[in-house]
């Protein structure tokens, strides 16, 4: 059998491509958790910083709290498996 | 030993009797209304991303909520009219007495130290607005949540995790009975 007609090689091909997107689509639940818990870890120093008085720390937390929350969005939304390109109607092959 | 293991067995066979019966007997309903119980547990990579995304929003809210509402609260300026605390001219020195100044939901505490002097503060631990207790052995105030002390007579922080000194509370002596005048908290801000 040729090389051309080999149909494992298809195949294998579709199959590497798939765990790399498995790979980013992980990489990116991971950095959606550890956003996560940067927040929880600034709502805390917040809570703190109210009760304290530290009235100086609040907006600098705050801030950091709103940067957070804009790398979530574009985790969620913008950060895609690049083999791939996402129109309003739906996946197109290339 | 064996005839345990028989009622075992007995017992795992009419469970799962049990569980064919209701699922034979939920037929019907699960025609209309299909769903299996182990694709509900799943949860979908988007959907898991969706509430991360809400989680994020909500600590977001909830961060900008308690900042704003904290500052809020420090720029209004409550009123503190002067008030006769009931009960203090008879306090024994060494021992405290619990009031409310200046609102009913604002607690606070009178001591009097054993040299016969009147001291008060707010009684929310400043750490995490635990209610502080006068400690009659050592003298002190002491939070009990989180083992933070305060001198009874300052106010200042002793020991523990609380960041700044109570709210104090300014007293008078008037003819043998103790008036609140004032109720001031003490800023949390670091010198540099």
């Amino acid at each position: 059998m040729q090389n051309g007609n080999d149909p494992t090689k298809p195949q294998a091909g579709r199959n590497q491509t798939g765990a790399g997107r498995t790979a980013v689509a992980q990489a990116r639940l991971i950095l959606l958790v550890m956003v996560n818990v940067a927040q929880l870890w600034i709502l805390a120093a917040t809570v703190e910083a109210a009760l304290a008085r530290r009235f100086s720390a609040l907006l600098p937390l705050v801030i950091a709290s709103g940067i957070c929350f804009v790398i979530t969005l574009t985790l969620i939304f913008w950060w895609r498996p690049s083999s791939r390109r996402f129109t309003s109607s739906g996946y197109v092959k290339r | 030993m064996s005839d345990n293991q028989a009622n075992l067995g007995e017992t795992i066979k009419r469970v799962l009797a049990d569980e064919t019966d209701v699922r034979s007997a939920t037929a019907p309903h699960q025609q209309d209304f299909p769903y299996d119980r182990e694709e509900e547990a799943q949860v979908t990579r988007r959907e898991f991303c969706n509430f991360l995304g809400l989680t994020s929003a909500a600590l977001f809210v909830g961060a900008a909520g308690f900042a704003g509402k904290a500052a809020l609260d420090a720029r209004s300026t409550p009123q503190s009219p002067a008030t006769k605390i009931a009960g203090a001219e008879v306090l024994a020195p060494g021992s405290s007495l619990n009031f409310h100044y200046p609102a009913m939901n604002d607690s606070a505490i009178l001591v009097r130290t054993l040299d016969g002097q009147f001291h008060a503060f707010g009684q929310k631990c400043t750490h995490l607005s635990c209610p502080v207790y006068f400690e009659r052995a050592h003298q002190r105030l002491e939070c009990p949540c989180h083992d933070g002390a305060f001198d009874a007579k300052t106010g200042n922080v002793l020991y523990g995790p609380p960041p700044r000194p109570l709210d104090s509370i300014k007293l008078e002596v008037r003819e043998g009975e103790v008036w609140a005048l004032g109720r001031e908290a003490s800023s949390g801000e670091r010198s540099s």
